[in-house]
């Protein structure tokens, strides 16, 4: 399995490598582009962004100097006609400087991009909100190489995708960042501080009401506030443990460590490492532990999860499964799964 | 001026039954929120269609039953509609799709349920639901300056291209915060416009549905439910800010159209750019009948 790191500076570039960093991506919002679109909404990231096409050639020779590929993030959810063009020119230049392949959102530019002899290969975004085998065959069907899976889908959703479509890479989350909704779905913007930031930690209260118009009845009214807290407490770590990191400085925030031998077994390409705008510390602790418990995959599973569960030294956070990508890789969850309501895949 | 198509959209089979049973029930009056009772020329217009399931949960896809009693009307012109679906979602949708008549339109929101109807259903006749037809509706935004800051490329040549090369020739879309009559505009692919509310975002976790699970299983990708969607909603709102009305229903936030809103379909329905109105019968912030 491949691990890909971000990159927002090319300074990270070589101590990324070095940390066991197979690919790195990064993006790119030139002076061109924000004069011309007024907007660094080229990648998703109003920072982070490499400041110049200047830096992408750089980068692009930094990473084949380390024998790395690069991939330049072009995965807003859409662009508009005039900006398709110049996304497309983009990709020329990134092409001719030898980069290994853009990470496309957008149907329509992974559609006008197949079209060109570009040797740059296409990786299908997590932003495309590929969850389904068909979704995988259209993308395929469309010129991709690569999909990379969206957060919130399950181990066992993952191996049908992969076994169905083995001329196709995959490629998952396996630290940082998670979204409460689903990034391709979600139609906002990270508004500034001032204005409320990102929906999801924005000062939304909430009031439950039944629909048929009755009054909540105080069992309803505990129950929905029960859940409610609960909720908060996904949301708290959902974002990092409330932003925070271990005492040794390595990250907190979505984690799928444990996941890896599954992965291996059913031959999932390549890891992905998320966080464009943390610093290199951040990124090079996340790296660090990735390739840590991939150096093991040779040993058994549970020895695997149980020293990837060790890393951290927060065994509470781990056992709450509330810091998982993938909860069902946690033991005590299987034993549950017999006790819950039946999820889709159960459903006649 | 020109007259666009009604449809009604209806997650519950018990909306679709009152439809079909309640005679006062085929009158857009009937079902538009209180915000457009003022209407006149939409008020006294009948429902010809009906869009049957949910866009945002595979769980809440239609019984068959209720399909075929949709079907068998004739005074109504049947939608199946997609959601965004997993492989076994895709699993339980094929024998809704087998049931169809030629000819039949099918709302996807998912390129795979695209690709399916296409290859496997060639008959069928298939839309691009609002879940593919993407535009920032971020109810928080200050100004039409910053809805102009990620410029959707939905109605440009391009797009129309893309989706008709999949034999697709209508798309719906949301009417975002800011919207004006004019950027509702294609001219190849006909437009359907949902009135009243936009979506805003849509989770896989679910927290209304998360509520009668065990603490551990909650909010987990997959997770089980008991349909408390269809028992609660969660009014939304910022307690220093006055943003549009919004309301989180099962897995999705919405919002609710201002005025300027309603006047910006108006406008491009009354000019002829969108020629279907989809008014939600059952999945907006209250059952009850306005």
């Amino acid at each position: 399995m491949k691990i890909v790191a971000p990159i927002s500076r090319i300074e990270e570039i070589a101590p990324l490598a070095a940390a066991g960093a197979d690919e790195l991506y990064c993006s790119v919002v030139s002076p061109r582009w924000l004069e011309r679109f007024h907007t660094s909404g080229i990648s998703r990231r109003a920072f982070a962004n490499l400041p110049d096409y200047a830096d992408l050639e750089r980068a692009a020779r930094l990473a084949d100097e380390h024998g790395i590929r690069l991939s330049l993030a072009l995965n807003a959810q859409h662009y508009s006609a005039e900006q398709l063009e110049a996304a497309l020119q983009i990709v020329a230049d990134f092409d001719s400087l030898g980069g290994a392949a853009v990470i496309a959102g957008d149907p329509l530019l992974i559609s006008i991009l197949s079209r060109h002899s570009f040797r740059l290969r296409i990786h299908v975004s997590s932003i495309a909100g590929c969850r389904n085998s068909e979704t995988a065959a259209f993308y395929r069907d469309l010129g991709a190489h690569r999909i990379i899976f969206p957060r919130d889908i399950t181990l066992k959703e993952m191996a049908v995708m992969i076994d169905r479509h083995r001329d196709l890479e995959f490629e998952s989350f396996v630290l940082n960042d998670g979204c409460v909704y689903e990034e391709g779905l979600c139609h906002t913007i990270h508004l500034p501080a001032k204005l409320g930031g990102p929906i999801c930690l924005d000062q939304y209260q909430g009031e439950f009401r039944r629909l048929d118009g009755q009054p909540l009845s105080l069992e309803e009214q505990a129950a929905l506030q029960n859940n409610e807290q609960d909720y908060q407490n996904w949301l708290w770590y959902r974002f990092g443990c409330g932003f925070t990191m271990t005492p040794a400085g390595l990250p907190y925030g979505p984690c799928a460590l444990c996941a890896l031998p599954e992965w291996e077994t059913v031959g999932l390409h390549s890891i992905k490492i998320a966080g464009r705008d943390a610093p290199l510390a951040r990124k090079l602790k996340g790296v660090e532990m990735v390739n840590a418990v991939r150096a093991r995959l040779d040993q058994n599973p549970s020895d695997i999860r149980r020293f990837a569960r060790d890393i951290r030294q927060t065994p509470d956070h781990c056992a709450s499964g509330r810091m998982c990508y993938y909860p069902m890789t946690l033991p005590v969850r299987k034993e549950e799964e017999n006790n819950l309501t039946p999820d889709v895949s159960e459903i006649p | 001026m020109n007259t666009p198509e009604f449809s009604l959209a209806c997650t519950e089979s018990i909306t679709v039954r009152r439809l079909l049973k309640t005679p006062e029930a085929v009158c857009v009056r009937a079902w538009l929120p209180e915000a457009d009772t003022d209407n006149p020329d939409w008020n006294e217009r009948t429902i010809t269609r009906i869009h049957l399931g949910n866009e945002f949960c595979e769980r809440l896809l239609p019984e068959m039953g209720i399909l075929e009693t949709a079907l068998a009307d004739s005074r109504f012109a049947v939608s199946l509609t997609l959601p965004a679906l997993s492989d076994q979602g895709m699993k339980r949708v094929l024998p809704l799709l087998a049931s169809l008549p030629h000819g039949q339109e099918v709302i996807v929101n998912d390129w795979g349920a695209l690709r399916l109807v296409r290859h496997s259903y060639p008959d069928l006749k298939p839309s691009a639901g609002r879940l593919l037809c993407k535009q920032i509706k971020d109810p928080r935004l200050p100004s039409a300056e910053w809805a102009g800051l990620c410029p959707s490329g939905i109605f440009s040549d391009p797009y129309a291209a893309f989706l008709m090369d999949y034999g697709v020739s209508r798309m719906e879309v949301d009417i975002p915060p800011y919207a004006q009559a004019a950027d509702l505009f294609d001219g190849k692919i006909r437009l359907s416009v949902h009135l009243g509310y936009g979506y805003v975002m849509k989770g896989r976790m679910c927290k209304i549905g998360s509520l009668n699970l065990p603490p551990a299983a909650r909010f987990q990708p997959g997770h089980g439910c008991g349909r408390e969607c269809l028992e609660y909603v969660e009014h939304t709102a910022r307690p220093t800010v006055s943003d549009l009305r919004s309301f989180q229903r099962g897995n999705t936030r919405f919002y609710a159209h201002d005025h300027d809103m309603w006047n910006a379909v108006r406008g491009a329905s009354h000019a002829g750019r969108v020629d279907r109105l989809i008014i939600h019968g059952d999945w907006h912030e209250d059952r009850r009948p306005h």
